[in-house]
């Protein structure tokens, strides 16, 4: 357990404290359609691809999934034909400081861990993995303001998803294709795209995770996107506290959420469970210090 | 005391089409369960050329209900939490069959000697194996039941 700082409240921390160990992992011979339903089943946003010894050959993503349906390729294809390889690793005794860099400067979401044999994978860390030990420092933090008791004060104190969050949102029109959508998060690397009516308002939203169940269940990539969209969006007002943000998130089972201002059908930004792992700073102004630091 | 699948097997049970919900297989569980008089915790999936191509189990509805974030949850004490049963709940009865059912199947035929049943279910950790004749499923043999016809032999 490392130290409560707030030159950086991960300071001390080795990826061990965070990381998970099961490790949801195909082997070459599994097909895409595999690969989807492992994502879908685990909830995750990637699969390891083992070889026949078991040693990590490459990662599959929802990213890479949803590439093979924009290529149309077919179901039964091997998931060798669309991993991105070697899996980059870490070990579990590296420090979360050094895993963080390392995943921003391959500009990848999850590092897999190394344990006692070269390649093979005994853990896998990925931004939300780190949420959890925010709150925990959070909780903890001597100087954290809401155990302090200082009602409202206190609670106009604490960062607002204004503050945090992404601002601009990119939409797509709810009768633009799969393919289109598909182009624009590939594009802009987002995860999901909130689709608006002709009016401007928001109707719902469209994930990779709905682009590549659509892929599964045979859907033509020229149709609407209106058609796999979920509805309504989940979203919070921009004045809502970052602690209020993360229990919507972990509540409805999300990691990501669009901020509105005031009016609900009209988006002004966007705010991930990754962002809040990237800030590396708690819930409340007392951490305000790191957050300068690594902005 | 029987020696291959064929005579252990139940030849009458419930499947699930790859298109149905899971809110639908939840439905097929329990008839399953009443008409088999237990509580059943796996049923084949089977699509409409009678190929078995996947199964359901407990396991896989687990896994779906089991939140994304769960592992932060530790760490939140003031999470209100009222009502987040019946929200994952509802997100999984959506989600189709096809999408999480197991599909690397381990089948076995009618003939499968059963000390090699045994020996597969020890090996890969399963509880039931389809048994396959003619690309059909024509049985299911349980380790309750292989467990039950032993004791006998075992007395």
């Amino acid at each position: 357990m490392g130290i409560v700082d707030h030159q950086g409240v991960l300071k001390g921390l080795m990826v061990q404290d965070a990381m998970r160990r099961q490790v949801i992992r195909l082997d070459q011979q599994a097909s895409l359609a595999d690969a989807v339903r492992a994502t879908i089943k685990y909830k995750v946003n990637a699969v390891l691809v083992n070889d026949a010894a078991g040693e990590g050959v490459g990662v599959v993503s929802k990213t890479d999934l949803m590439g093979a349906y924009y290529a149309d390729l077919p179901l039964d294809t091997p998931v060798t034909a669309v991993m991105v390889g070697p899996p980059v690793f870490c070990s579990a005794t590296d420090s979360l400081d050094d895993a963080l860099d390392r995943m921003r400067e391959h500009r990848i979401h999850r590092l897999y861990v190394e344990g006692d044999q070269p390649r093979r994978a005994a853990g896998v860390l990925a931004y939300p993995d780190i949420v959890g030990l925010l709150y925990r420092f959070c909780n903890q933090c001597e100087r954290n303001l809401r155990r302090q008791g200082g009602g409202g004060t206190a609670l106009a104190d604490r960062f607002t998803l204004r503050e945090v969050m992404t601002p601009g949102v990119y939409t797509h029109r709810e009768d633009d294709s799969l393919i289109q959508v598909m182009e624009g998060l590939a594009a802009h690397r987002f995860g999901a795209v909130p689709l608006a009516n002709q009016e401007g308002v928001t109707v719902g939203v469209v994930s990779k995770t709905d682009l590549i169940a659509a892929y599964l269940h045979g859907l033509p990539a020229a149709g609407p996107a209106r058609d796999i969209m979920s509805a309504p969006v989940q979203a919070c007002d921009q004045e809502e506290t970052l602690a209020s943000a993360l229990h919507t998130m972990i509540f409805a089972d999300i990691h990501r959420l669009f901020v509105y201002k005031q009016d609900p059908r009209h988006l002004v930004g966007v705010f991930s469970l990754s962002d809040a792992a990237r800030i590396r700073s708690g819930t409340c102004r007392a951490c305000v210090v790191s957050r300068i630091k690594i902005g | 005391m029987p020696t291959v699948a064929r005579e252990v097997m139940e030849t009458s049970f419930l499947s699930l089409s790859p298109q149905a919900t899971i809110a639908e297989a939840g439905e097929v569980f329990r008839r399953a369960a009443d008409t088999a008089g237990r509580t059943v915790f796996g049923l084949m999936v089977i699509d409409e050329a009678g190929k078995p191509v996947g199964m359901l189990s407990m396991y896989d509805i687990f896994l779906l209900i089991r939140p994304k974030h769960i592992h932060i949850w530790g760490e939140m004490e003031d999470l209100d939490v009222a009502g987040i049963i019946d929200r994952a709940c509802a997100k999984a009865k959506q989600v189709r069959v096809s999408d999480v059912m197991t599909t690397d199947l381990i089948t076995i035929s009618p003939e499968t000697h059963l000390l090699h049943v045994i020996d597969i279910m020890i090996k890969r950790h399963v509880r039931r194996l389809p048994v396959i004749e003619d690309g059909r499923v024509v049985g299911l043999v349980y380790m309750s039941r292989v467990f039950r016809r032993l004791l006998e032999r075992l007395a």
